[in-house]
């Protein structure tokens, strides 16, 4: 079984010793999406994002990375969080992800804007580091805008909806 | 909003009136007789001019009351005086009152159904003119005449420009914290004429006013991104300030008006752009990896101030305005958010340490620094025209924000009345 081959390889390089990570060759998929297994298909087709975000959490192992007070710099437990959604990711290539990434709240508003924006940033390039194709994957800052702990959350968004928004913020 | 200034020129007394510029934290504010003002004219028109001029009386009482340098008697209807008796007021009457200044004026109908606002404020003790001015208004704009009347007697005593007819702009906060509905908003600067300028469906951010209060550049969450937008307020109308789908944010304008500084995100950098106030090709004026952001310019526009935590820490760095001659003038602890004050001598900001954030001040050259707020969160300082008092956003602990100003004499901050939550103010110059 392919996915349970991927799953396997996604999560040995979850584990801290990724430190020395290499480049995760680049997996060439068959031109069409891979189906969904059966029991999701048939709800999904209704209500495809509440179901797939729900999927994502269970499976992915949580959609948040944490960070240090002040600091963009992805924690061993941040790394192991992202392993995860990599291998899910790449097990649902037509799933469109943003990542929202928060400032501190105790920040000021501009530099906590640009200070979610690096979280989210390094997520997005920790996810293409694991494999996850970079169309996939855009990036975006809330800033202080929704109050919580510093972190960056990874959202599903609709197929060709509002995921448009160009990742890695390139003008 | 025409204000038409007719022939009485500007007389304001410079320094050596007696009634000389106040030190900040001067412990006694300079006294003001303001009688109420009179009118020419006779019959029904005269009524409805002599009421319409009390209103104005009022007013200006009620501005001056605010500063912290003057100190109205309260307007008497019994103080009532004649038209030729605005040029030549009896002193005596008001020194023994314990004025030392006087402010007179009338108001007078017009036949094309506008009217004249006159002001002339005195030295009361020296039975000295120290200034005039004038206007012809639509009746609608009489509070704006009578601020303008304000900030006569305020320049005329201190020496500062009133900030009485000034603009601010916010972002008014509804809803449930987490789910905030945030609109552009502005008001004139006592919370009159309330306007909301964006619909409260896209997050918006940090308006920052035109030098003529015409336009606002702003940050809108429109594009599923931050981004820099431009509202015209005449006529309604928004567009972005730069093409591109890249990350912007903090934008200023310059003093003269015809550019604006922002920021923008490059993967992990953000560097300070200039570009021309209706758009055009961004032109880079950092380099410095880290963020670097809230470029101010001075007040002659030589030289930005702006926040980096390049060193590891936000710090306040000078530039010159094409981006050489980067210095660091703040050490230690951490500071952002400056804003120059438009005399040029002060640099406000929002210094932070300890999950703390107070608002404070210091000079271009790193000297003279001191905290005037104590928070806990206190942040966004904006000056007033006068470079007298500080507009800032601080959040209770009820993590609702309000708007807040304080004067630099020491004395302590008040709450502004607004119709709901207020975050990111804006203050603009005084109007011409």
């Amino acid at each position: 079984m392919m996915r349970k081959t991927l799953f396997i390889v996604a999560v040995a390089l979850a584990t801290p010793a990724a430190a020395q990570l290499r480049l995760p060759h680049i997996i060439r998929r068959p031109g069409q999406p891979q189906p969904l297994p059966p029991a999701q298909v048939q709800p999904g087709l209704q209500q495809p994002i509440g179901v797939l975000r729900t999927d994502f959490a269970t499976q992915a192992g949580g959609t948040t990375a944490y960070f240090m007070s002040g600091s963009a710099e992805l924690s061993p437990q941040a790394r192991t969080v992202l392993s995860g959604q990599s291998a899910w990711l790449r097990l649902h290539p037509e799933v469109s992800v943003r990542i929202e990434g928060h400032g501190d709240s105790n920040d000021t508003r501009d530099h906590a804007l640009a200070l979610g924006a690096r979280r989210a940033e390094e997520v997005r390039n920790y996810l293409m580091l694991l494999g996850v194709p970079a169309a996939q994957v855009s990036a975006m800052s809330w800033g202080k805008e929704r109050p919580g702990a510093p972190r960056a959350v990874t959202v599903i968004v609709p197929s060709g909806g509002p995921a448009g928004v160009a990742a890695g913020g390139q003008p | 909003m025409k204000v038409v200034r007719i022939g009485l020129a500007l007389l304001a007394a410079c320094a050596g009136g007696a009634a000389a510029a106040q030190q900040p934290g001067a412990a006694t504010a300079t006294v003001i007789a303001v009688p109420p003002m009179t009118s020419p004219d006779t019959g029904a028109k005269g009524n409805e001019m002599l009421a319409m001029a009390w209103q104005a009386t009022q007013l200006i009482a009620t501005d001056l009351r605010q500063t912290a340098e003057i100190m109205p008697l309260t307007p008497d209807r019994k103080d009532y005086y004649s038209y030729p008796e605005v040029t030549a007021p009896t002193f005596s009457k008001w020194r023994d009152k314990g004025a030392k200044a006087l402010l007179t004026g009338f108001v007078q109908s017009r036949s094309d159904g506008r009217m004249t606002v006159g002001c002339y404020v005195y030295d009361a003790e020296k039975g000295r003119e120290l200034g005039r001015i004038g206007f012809i208004v639509a009746p609608s704009e009489w509070r704006r005449a009578a601020h303008k009347c304000s900030g006569l007697a305020y320049k005329a005593i201190t020496g500062a420009p009133g900030m009485f007819d000034s603009r601010v702009a916010y972002v008014a906060e509804t809803g449930s914290p987490g789910a905030r509905v945030k609109r552009i908003a502005t008001m004139d600067s006592d919370g009159f004429d309330h306007h909301y300028e964006t619909p409260g469906g896209t997050t918006v951010l940090t308006p920052r006013l035109s030098p003529d209060a015409s336009r606002i550049a702003y940050v809108s969450y429109l594009g599923g991104i931050p981004q820099v937008r431009i509202i015209d307020l005449h006529s309604g109308e928004q567009r972005p300030l730069i093409g591109g789908t890249g990350m912007s944010f903090a934008p200023r304008y310059s003093p003269d008006g015809s550019k604006i500084v922002f920021s923008m995100m490059f993967g992990p950098n953000c560097d300070i752009y200039v570009v021309g106030a209706n758009g055009g090709y961004p032109r880079r004026l950092t380099t410095a990896p880290g963020i670097d952001t809230d470029p101010s310019f001075s007040p002659d526009g030589s030289k930005i101030v702006f926040e980096s935590d390049r060193s590891g820490s936000q710090q306040l760095y000078v530039m010159d305005a094409d981006g050489s001659n980067e210095q660091r003038i703040t050490f230690g602890g951490a500071y952002a958010s400056p804003d120059w004050s438009p005399d040029g001598n002060w640099i406000a900001f929002t210094w932070r340490g300890g999950g703390v954030r107070r608002i404070g001040i210091v000079k271009p050259d790193g000297s003279d620094q001191k905290l005037l707020t104590t928070g806990p969160a206190d942040e966004g300082p904006s000056w007033a025209a006068s470079s007298r008092e500080i507009l800032f956003q601080r959040t209770d602990t009820s993590a609702r924000p309000g708007l807040w100003r304080i004067a630099l004499d020491g004395s302590e901050p008040r709450k502004m009345t607004i119709p709901q939550d207020g975050s990111d103010p804006d203050w603009s110059g005084a109007m011409d």
